[in-house]
């Protein structure tokens, strides 16, 4: 059974038409990776799964709700649903520590303790344990995304969204960052990810999708679209990323 | 011209340490109240209420566009003439008065509120966008990441300003002496009139505007820097 279902989706700033009939449907446990150039409507696409953009039309279906009626109970689906950002955006003024416990402890009434040790194995797992008491200026961009990681985590999400998680970072750093997303993906954690890091794809994705112009121009393995993709313009964007 | 400071500090001095605990009285209030006023006046400015907005903005346009001293006045005179006018049509002779010292705190909270109800606005808008969906994407609701998100870190960025308002003040409160409020200048003006030492009376006044403003400017410059370390 899909996890998400997303159908005939479409998106409008004003008059432009970001996404147009847009099909996606997600199972539990499978790591989809969204491709495509700039202005594609990938980024778009990912806030509309879990509602900082409301679709203009269509409907998303998750584990058979359809998520856009949902009006203030939103928050209940957004619990469930993690997302991490290009820009990471933790919490300035809260340590690393604080900035993994504390959606836990405010909104799943979790007790202190509790979300401390939680948030302690997280950021052992993310590998930033020492970086605790830290504050995130003090973090490099790459250390930064892992505590965000962590911080998504801590409401243990039964699926994660990553918009471009690393592509606010030096190159130096993307490494680490990935790979803690391939040990989630390894760990069963359904993810749809929007990257550029056409390695991370072919080495972790059971999907690739493509979009251009706000539509998906074509979905299939990432063994199909790397090596035979069906699409002219598929062809074109691989080759020049590749 | 026969200048004698000892003479005029021996009698005015204690005057105006009385005089200090009323300025200080009124400016914390006042200055407490002003808080409370701007930050309900820049969430409201905030909000997607169009009317709302619309109002708020008019009225914080007429406080700023007016005097303060005007206002003390009208808040002096005029409210309680139109307030007594309207209980007299039910038949009520009320005769409502302010004291002077509480429409010195109603009218710093108002026009103080607006000044620095723009600046939280300004320091709100200033937050980062990704924090609000950082806090929307957890789960957080609208209002929850308004207050938790959004407002903390904006008044902090507000306060060094909000040293230099407080300073303001308390200067402001010599306006008061115009409707009646026993405060510094006041006091001065009256002690001047009694024994002609002009110059020595307003020269310890400024003085001790001084010994109370520099300090407080200074105090805030520390707490400013100490906010920069953490941030």
């Amino acid at each position: 059974m899909a996890m998400l279902e997303i159908e005939n989706l479409s998106k409008f700033f004003g008059d432009l038409e970001v996404l147009r009939d847009v099909n996606i449907s997600v199972s539990k446990g499978e790591v989809v990776v969204i491709i495509g150039p700039s202005g594609s409507g990938k980024s778009t696409l990912l806030r509309c799964i879990n509602l900082l953009e409301h679709p203009t039309g269509g409907e998303i279906l998750y584990q058979d709700e359809n998520i856009t009626k949902l009006g203030k109970k939103v928050t209940n689906y957004r619990k469930r649903v993690g997302m991490v950002f290009q820009r990471f955006n933790l919490f300035p003024l809260k340590t690393v520590l604080e900035n993994v416990m504390y959606a836990p402890m405010k909104l799943n009434k979790l007790p202190k303790k509790e979300a401390k040790d939680q948030a302690m194995q997280l950021l052992h797992k993310v590998g930033l344990e020492n970086k605790a008491e830290a504050y995130p200026a003090a973090l490099s961009g790459g250390q930064q995304q892992r505590v965000a990681i962590a911080r998504a985590l801590a409401m243990q999400p039964e699926m994660l969204l990553f918009d471009e998680p690393t592509s606010a970072l030096d190159p130096e750093l993307v490494g680490d960052v990935l790979e803690v997303m391939k040990q989630l993906a390894s760990e069963g954690m359904t993810m749809v990810v929007v990257t550029h890091e056409m390695g991370f794809a072919k080495e972790v994705a059971d999907r690739v999708i493509f979009m251009d112009g706000g539509y998906i121009v074509e979905a299939d393995t990432p063994a199909t679209i790397f090596t035979t993709p069906k699409n002219e313009r598929t062809r074109a964007f691989l080759a020049r990323v590749l | 011209m026969e200048l004698n400071f000892t003479k005029a500090f021996v009698t005015l001095g204690p005057s105006l340490w009385d005089g200090i605990g009323i300025v200080v009285y009124i400016t914390l209030i006042g200055f407490a109240l002003a808080l409370v006023v701007a930050l309900l006046l820049a969430v409201g400015r905030i909000s997607k209420n169009k009317v709302l907005n619309r109002i708020l903005s008019f009225f914080i346009e007429l406080i700023r566009g007016t005097p303060l001293l005007v206002q003390f006045f009208y808040i002096y005179y005029v409210i309680p003439m139109l307030l007594n006018s309207v209980v007299s049509l039910v038949g009520i002779d009320a005769n409502i008065q302010f004291k002077p010292a509480t429409c010195g705190i109603i009218g710093f909270a108002i026009n103080y509120g607006c000044y620095m109800s723009e600046v939280i606005r300004a320091a709100i808008m200033a937050i980062d966008h990704g924090q609000r969906e950082a806090g929307l994407a957890l789960g957080f609701s609208e209002r929850q990441v308004l207050l938790r998100f959004i407002i903390p870190p904006a008044i902090r960025n507000s306060v060094p300003v909000f040293g230099n308002y407080l300073v303001m003040m308390i200067k402001d409160t010599s306006l008061l002496s115009m409707i009646s409020v026993q405060e510094l200048l006041l006091r001065t003006k009256t002690f001047a009139s009694q024994t002609f030492m002009t110059v020595e009376a307003y020269t310890i006044l400024a003085l001790f505007y001084l010994v109370i403003s520099i300090p407080l400017s200074q105090l805030s410059k520390i707490v400013e820097r100490k906010l920069k370390q953490v941030g």
